[in-house]
């Protein structure tokens, strides 16, 4: 009796630890990462080097991402005449399908440094090139830096990672860098700008930092922390008009309203918004291609 | 005993520069050609370049012309010339990134050749002549000619020596406390030191 309760015992361990484990569906190496597909419970996860860049519920593609890219979707609120944007690494492609989905008129151009990344998003991830989804492979900065469009909105959401952490790249990071992105926006454009960490906890020092170098560039620069992970998304405008949560939210439901946008949590989204900068940003530096310490996790300023 | 000291001191501190400029130098490319993997392929192969070309071109020398003290004004030179990095490399890495048609994507032979340009028009001569202080330094010391394994293995391990340092000290270090530009202000103020080193009178009379 007590061998087969324990016998049964473990093949529910066993049949836990394998749903836990998640099966491989396609693993390579590419020039810049090991990259892994997983699907674990009905999820499919993108990894590179062992950090989980992009999930994907396999029931429907639409659903199972990370929270922080829905974020993403708040450039309307500034620029409600968008017809095209730029973004800036590709992964899984969470946000490039959701803005496909949802606002099928709009040209989205992606920049992925890694030809592998976008093979793997069109294999597993339902990512489809076509007229309006365009993927460019180069360098994000030497693309912009290049390219004679101006786009509606820029966003930003590529960073090295690793199983020690993740890091935005540091040429992506300077106040050069948004100074380029700027001289690339439409009159009303916006830039999003996603950065792993939080407001007064991990990382906060990169986010303080890039908070102030993005304010050393645009007038209006506004903070939304992720409520399920650490990623703050930051909004730079051209306009210097400034939002308050109030006006946003009056805003996000005229848009509702009128069907410009149709993604049904933007309210919800608007509410994240932290009207004050983070804590002692001032005594942050300016990142600048001359002085950008990102890796070193700006440890010298933590004291 | 003070010769070993001295020709040990420039070996350690030659390849510690070369190794700071390897490093930093490929934080500074970044601006320009991306982060990408090229771009440290083609830091690390023209560093390379550099040490197989003022190896053999400094052996070279040391025999035609066996005096330190020419050595010192080529390391005084490209001293002044890594100093100067960062103001003179903008518009030649601008030309190169610029030559190709706007709005067109570079070509992919061009994405992997252009940071081995840029690299090589930067760091090549002043990693070359840093390269060249080894087979001096042997030559400096080679007049004790029964014991040249000893004396050549001494040198090459302290420029080694000191490119582990530079290395480490770049990486963990001087990236996170100082400025890129102040970094190549002081290598090559440290280069000219070394080159005004070189011009020591015990250098000078050891080379007989």
């Amino acid at each position: 009796m007590r061998f087969k309760k324990s016998l049964l015992f473990l093949l529910c361990l066993a049949l836990i630890s394998e749903a836990y484990s998640g099966q491989i569906v396609f693993e390579t190496t590419s020039r810049y990462h090991n990259i892994r597909v997983v699907d674990e419970m009905g999820v499919r996860f993108l990894s590179f080097d062992g950090s989980t860049e992009t999930r994907m519920s396999l029931a429907d593609s639409l659903k199972g991402h990370f929270e922080y890219t829905e974020y993403f979707h708040l450039v309307w609120l500034w620029n409600d005449k968008l017809t095209n944007v730029l973004m800036i690494g590709l992964g899984g492609g969470s946000a490039q399908r959701s803005f496909e989905h949802y606002y099928p008129k709009l040209k989205i151009e992606t920049v992925e440094l890694d030809p592998v990344v976008v093979n793997v998003a069109e294999r597993f991830f339902y990512f489809k090139k076509g007229e309006n989804q365009i993927v460019h492979i180069e360098d994000g900065r030497q693309y912009l830096r290049r390219t004679t469009n101006l786009y509606g909105a820029i966003i930003m959401d590529a960073y090295h990672s690793g199983r020690y952490g993740s890091f935005v790249p540091y040429h992506l990071t300077t106040k050069e860098f948004f100074e380029i992105a700027l001289s690339k926006l439409t009159t009303n454009g916006v830039i999003a700008y996603n950065v792993i960490g939080t407001l007064g906890g991990f990382q906060s020092d990169v986010v303080a930092s890039v908070y102030k170098t993005m304010k050393s560039v645009f007038p209006q620069v506004y903070l939304f922390p992720a409520r399920e992970s650490m990623n703050v998304v930051l909004i730079g405008t051209r306009s210097s008009i400034k939002a308050t949560r109030e006006s946003l939210r009056i805003k996000a439901t005229n848009l509702l309203k009128n069907k410009t946008v149709s993604f049904p949590l933007l309210l919800q989204r608007v509410d994240a918004f932290v009207p004050v900068p983070p804590a002692g940003w001032e005594q942050y530096p300016i990142l600048t291609d001359d002085y950008a310490p990102v890796d070193g996790l700006l440890r010298p300023f933590e004291r | 005993m003070k010769i070993y000291l001295l020709t040990g001191f420039v070996s350690f501190f030659s390849g510690f520069a070369i190794m700071v400029l390897e490093i930093i130098g490929a934080r500074f490319l970044a601006r320009d050609f991306g982060s990408t993997f090229y771009v440290w392929i083609s830091q690390i192969g023209v560093v390379m370049i550099a040490l197989g070309a003022g190896y053999y071109i400094g052996g070279w020398i040391a025999d035609k012309i066996p005096r330190v003290s020419f050595l010192g004004v080529l390391l005084v030179i490209v001293g002044v010339i890594t100093f100067l990095i960062p103001n003179i490399s903008t518009p030649i890495i601008e030309y190169i990134v610029q030559r190709h048609p706007i709005d067109k994507p570079i070509p992919e032979i061009w994405q992997r050749l252009d940071p081995v340009i840029g690299s090589a028009l930067v760091f090549l001569l002043p990693c070359l002549v840093l390269a060249m202080v080894s087979p001096f330094m042997i030559k400096i010391l080679s007049r004790d000619i029964k014991n040249i394994g000893k004396i050549s293995g001494f040198i090459i391990a302290g420029s080694t020596l000191g490119g582990i340092v530079g290395v480490f000290a770049s990486g963990f270090l001087l990236i996170d406390i100082m400025r890129i530009s102040s970094i190549f202000k002081v290598v090559g103020m440290l280069v000219v030191v070394l080159g005004l080193f070189c011009q020591l009178k015990c250098l000078k009379t050891s080379e007989k």
